[in-house]
């Protein structure tokens, strides 16, 4: 069966989830990975769906139940992609510090550059009195017999730079 | 006594909470072996519980030798009926199944505690775990209880897909 990428992006109130879902199944989709979160105060949804139908159908009737609910939402087909294929070691990245424009550019950049593979990406930005600081927190996955030392001083060197600061720690789970 | 095939999520076997083992007679003590056997031939596995292997007694394995985590360690050990008497302090640590492959997740466990049961000799026995044996400890309890690590994930957005044996 083909898979859709489905988004959803609107101001939040209670109900969207409800609302999307109950289109996908009545549609005979069928939820796979999903990431759905409040981001400064809209909700956004991201749905990988296996459907039975094409994705232009599906997203018809979902911008006619989304639009009364303020919902943007898009459906797309997508490629068949191998869950199995993340290889190499978890690290964890965080960034923190005084908000400025391309923090996340330049440490994704970086990151890149050395072959670290982004997992997970999410960001947080807050205002205090003492101003606006901003949060990036990362899952990597480094290819094997990456050198995390040379990527940890390189990481360093860019932290200062941007005057924020970086730890890189190892994120292995351990199996029971 | 063979390595039994484990048991893999959702399997109900995983989901329901275990009986009492009771008098510990032969077929305690086959299931004894083979948590042990499996336990053996799996790589990376520090413990296995019952359910894991489609049994749904109250008994488990662990064995944390070698662990670079491990503070506490009693060795290869069987616990039947096992009862937590005491438990201190909570760690999160990231927590990988056999029975659940591909996912991980952030978990709450005490950082030590007292448990108490029988062990593979027929007598009462009572274990001071901390650290990681603790941790495994905890993990294996649970499987007891019909709970899953992902029952104890200390919040929604810190589960992982990762391939769990390379």
């Amino acid at each position: 069966m083909p898979h859709v990428a489905v988004t959803a992006v609107g101001v939040d109130r209670p109900g969207i989830v409800a609302a999307v879902t109950g289109v996908l199944l009545e549609h005979g989709g069928n939820l796979e990975d999903t990431a759905m979160t409040r981001l400064g105060g809209h909700f956004a949804m991201v749905l990988v769906v296996e459907v039975a139908e094409d994705a232009s159908s599906l997203e018809r009737a979902l911008v006619t139940v989304g639009e009364p609910l303020g919902l943007t939402v898009t459906v797309r087909p997508i490629a068949e992609a191998d869950v199995a294929s993340d290889d190499g070691a978890a690290w964890a990245v965080t960034v923190h510090g005084a908000d400025r424009p391309g923090i996340v550019h330049r440490v994704t950049t970086l990151l890149a550059d050395h072959g670290a593979n982004i997992v997970d990406l999410a960001t947080r930005q807050l205002t205090t009195d003492a101003g606006t600081g901003y949060v990036v927190l990362l899952e990597v996955l480094l290819p094997p017999g990456a050198d995390d030392t040379a990527l940890d001083t390189a990481l360093q060197a860019l932290a200062a730079d941007l005057g924020v600061d970086v730890h890189l720690r190892p994120d292995e789970p351990d199996y029971l | 006594m063979p390595v039994r095939p484990v048991r893999l999520f959702p399997d109900p076997v995983l989901s329901g909470a275990c009986a009492p083992v009771g008098e510990i007679d032969d077929a305690a003590l086959a299931l004894a072996r083979d948590l042990l056997d499996t336990m053996r031939g799996s790589a990376h596995s520090v413990g296995v519980a019952a359910p894991q292997i489609g049994v749904a007694k109250r008994a488990f394995c662990v064995d944390v030798t070698g662990h670079p985590k491990a503070r506490s360690c009693h060795g290869e050990v069987v616990l039947f009926d096992p009862v937590v008497v005491e438990r201190h302090g909570t760690d999160v640590g990231r927590e990988g199944c056999m029975s659940v492959p591909d996912l991980t997740g952030d978990v709450a466990r005490s950082s030590s505690l007292v448990v108490s049961g029988i062990g593979i000799d027929g007598a009462p026995t009572t274990l001071e775990v901390d650290a990681f044996e603790a941790r495994a400890v905890q993990h294996e309890l649970d499987h007891l209880d019909g709970l899953l690590f992902l029952d104890r994930v200390v919040a929604g957005n810190r589960v992982y897909r990762r391939r769990v044996y390379r």
